[in-house]
């Protein structure tokens, strides 16, 4: 476990020399990801404008749920590229024969071989609109709060990722899996709004099925002093945690499953 | 002694799903599968001692590949035992791993983009490698390998044969005990064949490394190993000295004539006609005589030629080892 916290800077070491190694790439990567920050931001108030109110919920709280859910986004999209193009690169490819080989965790290779901190844009997005919202608001946001909302954030990130690395999983079965992916990616969106606008299926899908919705609805609604889904809150680690170890377990059958190319 | 590696009763099955063509078999397909099972391991052991190097051979699709990957922990058995190290690979994968280096020759497991170095180091913590011995070693390696000219280049900008060495040299980094080589030296000139196999040689004897070398080029075997294993159709053909496999299995000998007038050549056809050897015509000045050397030996060959006829010089060849091999792929040889 210690040996593997100190891995994961090395090899986010590693993936900093390759980034360096083409400067041209890396300024590139800079000034879009400035720019993509700006315009999401102006895209969202062009947005949100037109929608006043949402069934008791008023614009600037919609947009503080839409600010607050880029934030476990945001971090698990950093992690997340190798996950998306696993079926292709790892087991079509066979680079996964060489992760089997090194003495690492296979499920810490996968995630760390490759980071896209791009997308830390996203994050400060997100920032950006919740203290927007929350001034608005008059939302007072104390020390131990923000310890709250960290560590909330990086559950929700935790959720997505057993999801996904769920998903990820059926490659060492099916090989084309890809068709899975876009259909659970839109329901991301879904936990964005206030839960109570879906009917009574949606709301138990995001709850208890793709727990998207523990990753970013209920965490923003306590932060908006909505008390009535308080009970969700406290739950939400516990949710993370059993999705995220179950996802494991699918990892390591896939893993066992393994079928390796042809030579 | 303990064994380094015991393999008992090992298969490997996949089931692989057939799929129909056009358009209308690719709309079955998506609802009725039909499946089929392919025995790519059918059952072979062995044992291999410290300290020993072995030539794995078959051609492609034999199971060289899957027997290789299960005794690396790649992929799990669907039967038998394997014992590597003491470990069994794929379950106790993590400190397994730690003892054995693996090179795949087509394909590198250094980082593409940064410099040689840089892959090194990185690998050095992934084996807990401490600090002095990683420069002693590399000191060591670079005096067999020539390596400091290259270690800050990125690993895309290497030929094939810098590549292969570094590839080594991060395979041996942490000494491991048993060193599994698939197609080391391919696409390779001789010099840098030379250059890694005495290096080879070399880590062998000095630390007793034991080598799995599977391999096209049977030169690289002979070099190299004193024992051969010989895979098809998953089953093992043979498994013994390399010595032995010649003595035993080669067949065919040749005695090449250069004649002195192109008249010659039919006075040497008259000589052994009615024989069961072949006489062959090379070129206008050189005839070969090819024959079973359990019926008949080169010397009695010799002698008869010369009681008739003057020759310019004689050439002597036994059967190689990729002829050998051939024979055994092709199901020709009688004794198996």
């Amino acid at each position: 476990m210690r040996k593997h916290l100190t891995l994961l800077s090395d090899y986010f070491t590693q993936y900093l020399k390759v980034r360096l190694s083409y400067k041209g790439d890396l300024v590139i990567a800079v000034l879009t990801s400035f720019l993509a920050t700006v315009l999401a931001l102006a895209f969202v108030l062009v947005l949100f404008s037109k929608i006043p109110t949402l069934q008791g919920w008023s614009f600037e709280e919609v947009l503080f749920l839409y600010g607050f859910s880029l934030l476990p986004l945001g971090l698990f999209n950093v992690v997340s590229l190798n996950l998306y193009d696993f079926g292709n690169l790892y087991i079509m490819e066979g680079k996964f024969d060489r992760i089997l080989l090194r003495p690492v965790n296979s499920l810490f290779q996968v995630i760390f071989e490759e980071f896209r901190l791009e997308s830390l844009q996203e994050v400060a997005t997100g920032i950006a609109i919740v203290a927007y919202c929350s001034v608005k608001l008059n939302l007072s946001w104390r020390v131990q709060d923000l310890v709250l909302a960290s560590s909330v954030v990086l559950c929700g990130s935790l959720i997505y990722l057993a999801v996904f690395l769920s998903l990820t999983s059926v490659s060492f079965w099916l090989e084309d899996r890809v068709g899975l992916v876009p259909p659970v990616f839109n329901l991301l969106t879904f936990g964005r709004y206030p839960i109570s606008i879906y009917n009574g299926f949606v709301q138990f899908l995001l709850s208890w099925i793709i727990p998207f919705a523990f990753a970013s609805f209920y965490p923003s609604a306590r932060f908006l002093r909505r008390r009535d889904f308080d009970l969700y809150f406290y739950l939400i680690p516990v949710v993370a945690g059993l999705f995220f170890t179950l996802s494991t377990l699918v990892w390591r059958q896939g893993v066992r499953n393994y079928q390796s190319t042809g030579s | 002694m303990a064994m380094m590696v015991q393999v008992q009763d090992l298969a490997k099955e996949f089931r692989t799903f057939r799929r129909r063509e056009g358009v209308w078999g690719a709309f079955q397909n998506l609802f009725v599968r039909e499946y089929q099972t392919v025995k790519a391991v059918d059952g072979i052991s062995f044992d291999i001692a410290p300290g020993e190097m072995v030539g794995y051979i078959g051609p492609n699709g034999a199971g060289k590949s899957t027997t290789v990957k299960m005794l690396t922990g790649i992929l799990v058995p669907t039967r038998g035992v394997v014992y590597a190290n003491g470990f069994v690979p794929y379950r106790d994968r993590l400190r397994y791993t730690k003892t054995i280096g693996v090179v795949f020759g087509q394909r590198t497991q250094l980082w593409w983009d940064i410099a040689v170095i840089e892959s090194l180091k990185l690998l050095r913590k992934i084996y807990d490698v401490s600090w002095r011995d990683f420069q002693e070693r590399l000191e060591h390696f670079d005096q067999l390998l020539r390596l400091k000219d290259y270690l800050n280049t990125p690993v895309r900008k290497l030929s094939l044969g810098e590549r292969m060495r570094c590839d080594l040299v991060a395979a041996l980094l942490h000494r491991p005990k048993l060193l599994f080589l698939d197609e080391p030296t391919i696409g390779l000139d001789i010099v840098a064949k030379k250059n890694i196999r005495e290096f080879l040689k070399e880590i062998n004897r000095r630390d007793q490394t034991t080598v799995l070398l599977t391999t096209h080029d049977l030169s690289d075997i002979e070099e190299l190993c004193q024992r051969i294993m010989v895979i098809d159709h998953g089953r093992l053909l043979y498994d013994g000295r390399l010595q032995a496999f010649k003595e035993q299995l080669g067949r065919w000998k040749q005695v090449k004539f250069f004649l002195k007038d192109r008249g010659d050549f039919a006075e040497l056809e008259s000589l052994f006609a009615g024989d069961t050897l072949q006489c062959e015509r090379l070129d206008d000045l050189t005839a070969r005589i090819l024959f079973l050397r359990d019926q008949v030996s080169s010397a009695e060959v010799i002698k008869k030629v010369l009681s008739r006829l003057e020759v310019r010089d004689i050439a002597i060849e036994e059967e190689s080892i990729e002829e050998i091999v051939k024979n055994i792929y092709q199901k020709r040889n009688p004794k198996l």
